[in-house]
């Protein structure tokens, strides 16, 4: 413990805190951009699998496939195999990329299915009322729609925070990488990842707030 | 490129493979039920307890819910030595999966009770039920129904998350996947194939849940979303 107290001041130097801030953008960058894309392409898939035309019957099957596969895979293992599939087809080997890439994907499936379940009960009240496709898009889904979808969406982007720690496994410079350096430097763990459990929490905890607060406030709402 | 796919070599681990995922479930079933113990117990105070135990599940559950489980794990295997408490890397991965399902089944299991209403019990208790009788044909069945699917769910999570235990060389699905593939060389094949595994034993594992819930208790469940 006394050796811990006098390892404090040299961990807190200026260095590693730019060093351990850097490494905190590179975690919310790569949720970031995962869950806008999650957002955006999920809400697309979300709106074609609710199309009827049979046309489009195979898209809305792989549409249904992908999200399946999608969650059934761990992080992990997506991420690695993402990793040598960018190597043995010489891509890029920009690990930024491909961790990005990887929580893009999985945020599209993770979040498209979201959206989907969510308005449920909305699409089937419309079409009770016979609204067609484009209408209950325009006068249902459009308007009211993200009002229930913002509050799951924080609590997916608090997950995806926590799931971009598995991108160290292949090198990407983000917090748990940062820790894992600094401890290699030789600072205590107990330090180095302690230190990041907070970063982490601080990162998270007000968007968990914020995200409660609002489920609060639309439920106050609604009734 | 030139590069071909052969799945031959990597075929030849496959019952190595399978072995290895009877590992994980073994660890996402042990960390699942611990989880529902200490969870039902947090919940229990959430729910009865006096103020100061309350808030200290309240930042047990804020704490764990907001932090990746991942690095809770790196800290009790690394910095738990520090203090003399040497965890073998199963031990800190169950350990460290126990804790952390613990927080997210509190927050499930508190729902669950949430969900029951005075109403329901103050019918049950005009029709004389007894304490055990209210228990078995009010509060259970109630609770069940509403407790299943997101229970399930957790479940599911889980199993995916076992995945982490190869990082600190538990060898299970994932771990053996590293091994194999540093033996043979075969990434892609042997990480496409370990997904592939992945994939069969969540979807049983949703299948046969879907099917407890909806005979046994009631619960709206889809096999496929």
């Amino acid at each position: 413990m006394e050796r811990l107290l006098e390892e404090i001041p040299s961990f807190f130097t200026i260095w590693n805190i730019i060093f351990l801030g850097k490494a905190m953008g590179v975690t919310f960058l790569l949720t970031a951009i995962g869950c806008f894309v999650g957002f955006s392409v999920g809400g697309l898939l979300a709106i074609f699998r609710k199309t009827k035309s049979l046309i489009l019957l195979p898209l809305r099957f792989f549409i249904v496939i992908y999200t399946e596969i999608f969650r059934r895979i761990p992080f992990l293992v997506s991420l690695l195999l993402m990793f040598y599939v960018f190597q043995i087809l010489k891509i890029s080997d920009n690990l930024f990329l491909i961790a990005t890439i990887t929580v893009c994907l999985i945020a599209t499936a993770y979040i498209g299915e979201i959206i989907e379940s969510i308005n449920q009960t909305q699409w089937d009240a419309a079409e009770a009322m016979n609204f067609s496709y484009f209408q209950i898009l325009k006068e249902v889904i459009f308007p009211q729609a993200w009002k229930v979808i913002l509050p799951p969406a924080f609590s997916f982007f608090i997950m995806f925070i926590k799931d971009t720690a598995l991108a160290s496994q292949i090198g990407v410079m983000e917090l748990t990488f940062a820790a894992k350096i600094l401890n290699n430097k030789g600072f205590s763990p107990l330090l180095s990842f302690g230190t990041i459990l907070i970063l982490y929490f601080i990162l998270s905890f007000p968007l968990d707030r914020f995200g409660k607060y609002m489920e609060k406030r639309l439920v106050e709402n609604r009734n | 490129m030139g590069y071909t796919l052969v799945y031959t070599q990597v075929l030849e681990f496959f019952p190595y493979l399978i072995r290895g995922a009877l590992i994980s479930l073994q660890i996402a079933i042990l960390a699942f039920f611990g989880g529902m113990f200490f969870g039902l117990i947090f919940a229990t105070i959430r729910t009865f307890g006096n103020k100061l135990m309350n808030s200290m599940v309240i930042w047990y559950v804020t704490f764990f819910t907001n932090t990746p489980q991942l690095v809770q794990i790196y800290f009790l295997f690394f910095a738990l030595p520090e203090f003399g408490i040497l965890l073998s890397p199963f031990i800190a991965v169950l350990l460290g999966m126990t804790l952390n399902a613990a927080a997210y089944l509190c927050e499930i299991q508190r729902a669950g009770f949430l969900s029951i209403r005075q109403n329901e019990l103050d019918a049950a208790k005009t029709l004389n039920f007894t304490l055990t009788q209210q228990v078995k044909y009010v509060i259970l069945p109630h609770i069940m129904k509403v407790l299943f699917p997101p229970l399930s769910n957790h479940y599911i999570i889980m199993t995916l998350g076992t995945s982490m235990a190869a990082i600190f060389g538990v060898e299970e699905l994932t771990g053996r996947a590293f091994n194999i593939n540093s033996e043979t060389f075969r990434s892609v094949e042997i990480f496409s194939l370990t997904a592939l595994v992945y994939i069969v034993i969540t979807f049983i594992a949703t299948f046969l849940l879907a099917v407890i819930g909806r005979y046994f208790f009631k619960a709206k469940m889809r096999i496929i979303q």
